[in-house]
């Protein structure tokens, strides 16, 4: 599961830094997606849909709002991801 | 070859003027999927060039996009705009519900990099100016927007008019309250201030509300809640205007005699200002063209939105508006980067 969580993270950080145009290294566990990366909804719903493509997982309205750092959608997919 | 993908359902005038419209284009040698009922759409089958995809579910208006488009993968209009994002073809239009067709092409073709919010954009008849029309955009998709935004939406639309109507530097202007720099809001002084020297642009600065149908710039830009009120104004307007001349022809012999006069002319004008006469409005800044058809459109505005989704595809708009964003440095990360130093 180590692997899969690094590999989870590269992605989020490789999505993130293309989309929003930001340095990869600004993109930590601890990132806030709203405050620190100034990302809005529509942002959001981009890294979920990307996210849900990739791992074949489904992330409903409720879940994809209490989500609100990098490492908080991380742990979201790895426990997620089917075995 | 250009392929639009055609939603099917939800044309608001039924699927007779759809499968009118469709086969008007079809005939002029556009290929055509349309998703939809097979039994609804079963006059188009065996015409040239046209493909029946079978998509059985649909979007209704009253339905809230974001929730709708993400759990019915099957609708219509989410297969239409994902057939463009896998490739099958080129290009979307829609007379569907507005919020759906603008969400199922966000979601499913994505954002150009380096495009923050999407735009909605509207060709406007000029009255009595025969040829290129203007651009006002946004009409629509956003209604809280930021100087940057604007700043990006005075790039797409002038990529916009440049690829697909030919315009040879566009003049772009920005819909505000004066003329001046300093009038208007916060976020229209900054995007002025901005675009006052941004590269890739002729921006002849602030546009008032009269200066929309007169011709002074070839794309408008304001955002989303201003231009959809102003759009809706203007119909509005172009329809009590034309009710008050026909009443006015009608007053008496000689105002009979001058309309009968006048109306070969008055038709002419009244063709040129029908929303059905552009094919409806465009999103510009995704990676992909969607075209949205007015909400009441004929067969007439079907098939114009079919070839102003074909036009725009051929023309290779997408990969030129974001060639030109990179370029001039118009991108989220460019601008950023701008007002950190």
């Amino acid at each position: 599961m180590a692997l899969n969580r690094d590999e989870v993270m590269e992605k989020v950080r490789e999505h993130l830094s293309s989309e929003l145009e930001v340095d990869r290294d600004q993109i930590a566990e601890s990132t806030r997606f709203r405050e620190d990366l100034d990302a809005d909804s529509l942002d959001l719903y981009e890294l979920v849909m990307e996210l849900e493509d990739t791992y074949g997982i489904r992330v409903s309205e409720e879940d994809a709002s209490r989500i609100e750092t990098v490492g908080q959608a991380v742990d979201f997919v790895v426990a997620r991801i089917p075995a | 070859m250009t392929v639009v993908a055609l939603d099917g359902r939800g044309a608001e005038r039924g699927t007779a003027a759809l499968v009118e419209g469709a086969r008007a284009a079809a005939e002029e040698g556009i290929e055509l999927r349309v998703f939809g009922s097979p039994g609804e759409l079963a006059p188009l089958a065996g015409v040239a060039g046209v493909e029946l995809v079978p998509a059985p579910d649909r979007i209704a208006n009253n339905e809230e996009p974001v929730a709708a488009v993400r759990s019915r993968p099957d609708a219509s209009v989410v297969r239409a705009a994902r057939d463009v994002a896998e490739g099958h073809s080129q290009a979307l239009a829609s007379a569907g519900p507005t919020g759906a067709t603008m969400t199922a092409a966000l979601f499913e073709m994505r954002r150009i990099a380096g495009v923050r919010r999407p735009a909605l954009a509207i060709q406007l008849a000029v009255p009595g100016r025969t040829g290129t029309p203007t651009i006002l955009l946004d009409v629509g998709a956003n209604s809280d927007v930021r100087a940057h935004d604007l700043v990006q939406f005075a790039y797409l639309g002038s990529a916009f008019a440049a690829v697909v109507l030919g315009v040879n530097r566009p003049r772009v202007a920005l819909l505000s309250v004066g003329e001046e720099p300093g009038k208007g809001t916060a976020e229209v002084v900054e995007a002025h201030a901005i675009l006052s020297s941004a590269e890739g642009l002729d921006f002849r600065g602030n546009a008032e509300g009269r200066d929309l149908l007169s011709g002074a710039a070839d794309v408008i830009v304001t955002d989303g809640f201003t231009g959809n009120v102003t759009l809706k104004t203007l119909e509005g307007t172009a329809k009590a205007v034309g009710e008050a001349v026909r009443s006015a022809a009608r007053a008496g012999p000689r105002a009979a005699m001058g309309g009968l006069l006048l109306r070969p002319s008055l038709s002419s004008l009244r063709r040129g200002m029908d929303p059905d006469a552009t094919g409806g409005a465009i999103l510009l800044g995704i990676r992909g063209v969607a075209v949205v058809g007015h909400g009441s459109a004929g067969p007439e505005g079907i098939a114009n939105a079919i070839r102003l989704a074909a036009r725009t595809a051929r023309e290779r708009t997408v990969a030129r508006t974001a060639e030109l964003l990179e370029r001039a440095g118009g991108t989220r990360g460019a601008l950023r980067d701008r007002k950190d130093d």
